[in-house]
């Protein structure tokens, strides 16, 4: 049995899905995050923490019990946290696998940084970021136009 | 599908050289076809800030290819100084007319418009973000000026950190071949990184605090205002202010053929002694513009293709 696999049966679920290869001590922020969906509220989380990995030397986990991850949550993890792994679990075995990318879009998830931007004036109205250059992780509001790091961007998030 | 005027970023180098023909025929239009192009056509003119220069210019264009103009100047009086929302009055004004210009103080407010109404919207400036037919006009008067805008050497002085319209035009310009770029500025008020990375590559530019280097070499000088309150240390500023102003004994290096351009008001960086040498061109920029907005109304209202 790999080291991975290991780590994977303490404690085993049936169905539901592990998020993977969390730097270690992330964990936590991950978790706090999950609190404000609202889709989280009575599923069974586990996180594990300071786990070995051989591609992170120490990692943490989450695994959680539902049938589905919200979109919403999907986006904020792959803007907060790209690099990490989501498996998805049925009977015991890993069902499939991604590994989260920063996003080119990302859709009425954040707020803009920049406070006279008309999107934090006009009520109800959403964003939109594009990624416009993968190697800073640089992203330009669709309205005001100003360019964001990622890091500018989830500080918006306040978690 | 309707079409918008919002950000310089959206057009292409096409769509810009579309708007210079356009421009030029309506220029060489008899006077009497031209005042009846968009006859019947009602735009609304919605200022959210006062910009007296700017809204004079775009009902002046619209009058006078035959159409009518309604709107407001600032939002003291409107529903706006209720609460009411940008979606709400752009939704309320586009029952009313056959296209909007808007100005607002917010950045992006143009682009929600945009984004709303089912009617043309052009942009006349959104907070410090854009303001693209100022910078389609800029084009149209080098344009005019040169006969060409591929190759030119063109200076930026003043306020390069800041100016919205310095932005702009050196992404536009970018869009050409050839043009070399004398940035003349104070060492605090230099070109950002982000501007000079163009989607072209890197710009052709030479930067420089001396305005007397620019004057002696360049096609084309465009000045900005250098404002005081973008100095945290009003010494700074009695520094620099006067490096940067043009007068008549300054030109007397300039080639002949140097024109000199502003986006205005002056205020003190041109001597009103230059007004009267053949380098002024800062106020047929004006009829430049009147003509190039015109061009772009022609064009969205589709009065012309
Ligand atoms: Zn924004």
């Amino acid at each position: 049995m790999s080291p991975e696999e290991k780590v994977l049966l303490i404690p085993k679920i049936e169905n539901g899905f592990v998020i993977d290869h969390i730097p270690a001590g992330a964990g936590g922020r991950l978790l706090h995050l999950m609190q404000r969906h609202r889709e989280f509220d009575n599923v069974l989380i586990t996180l594990g923490q300071h786990y070995s990995s051989r591609r992170l030397g120490r990692k943490d986990l989450l695994k959680i019990q539902a049938n589905e991850l919200p979109s919403r949550f999907l986006q904020h993890l792959a803007l907060l946290m790209p690099g990490v792994t989501v498996k998805r679990i049925r009977d015991f075995k890993v069902a499939e696998k991604v590994v989260m990318e920063t996003p080119d879009l990302v859709h009425e998830i954040l707020r803009c940084p920049n406070p006279n931007c008309i999107t934090n004036h006009e009520r109800g109205m959403g964003t939109t970021f594009h990624l416009v250059e993968r190697e800073t992780k640089t992203f330009r509001c669709n309205h005001c136009e100003r360019h964001f790091t990622q890091t500018a961007l989830t500080a918006t998030l306040n978690i | 599908m309707k079409r918008d005027l919002i950000s310089i970023e959206d057009l292409s180098l096409r769509k810009i050289l579309e708007f210079l023909d356009l421009a030029r025929r309506i220029e060489g239009m008899p006077l009497a076809e031209r005042a009846h192009l968009l006859d019947g056509r009602l735009l609304g003119v919605l200022f959210f800030e006062p910009s007296t220069r700017t809204r004079l210019s775009f009902e002046a264009a619209m009058l006078r290819l035959g159409g009518r103009t309604i709107g407001f100047s600032e939002v003291a009086s409107t529903s706006v100084a209720k609460g009411e929302s940008l979606s709400d009055t752009i939704r309320t004004v586009e029952q009313y007319c056959d296209a909007i210009v808007i100005r607002h103080p917010r950045e992006g407010a143009a682009r929600l418009a945009a984004e709303v109404s089912r009617l043309p919207v052009i942009n006349a400036g959104d907070g410090a973000n854009q303001h693209p037919t100022q910078t389609l006009l800029d084009l149209y008067t080098l344009q005019h000026l040169f006969g060409r805008i591929d190759g030119l050497r063109i200076a930026l002085v003043g306020d390069l950190k800041y100016s919205r319209t310095v932005h702009s035009l050196v992404h536009a310009l970018a869009k050409f071949s050839g043009i070399e770029f004398v940035l003349v500025s104070p060492e605090s008020l230099r070109l950002p990184e982000y501007v000079k990375a163009v989607p072209e590559g890197r710009l052709q530019a030479r930067e420089t605090t001396d305005l007397n280097e620019a004057i002696a070499t360049c096609d084309a000088i465009y000045m900005t205002r250098i404002q005081r309150e973008r100095f945290p240390d009003p010494l700074e500023y009695e520094k620099v202010k006067d490096s940067y102003l043009l007068d008549r004994a300054a030109l007397r290096r300039a080639k002949p053929h140097l024109k000199v351009l502003h986006p205005l008001p002056r205020v003190n960086e041109i001597a009103p002694d230059v007004d009267a040498t053949p380098h002024a061109a800062y106020f047929p920029q004006v009829g430049y513009g009147l003509i190039m907005r015109q061009a772009i109304l022609a064009s969205l209202l589709g009065g012309m293709s």
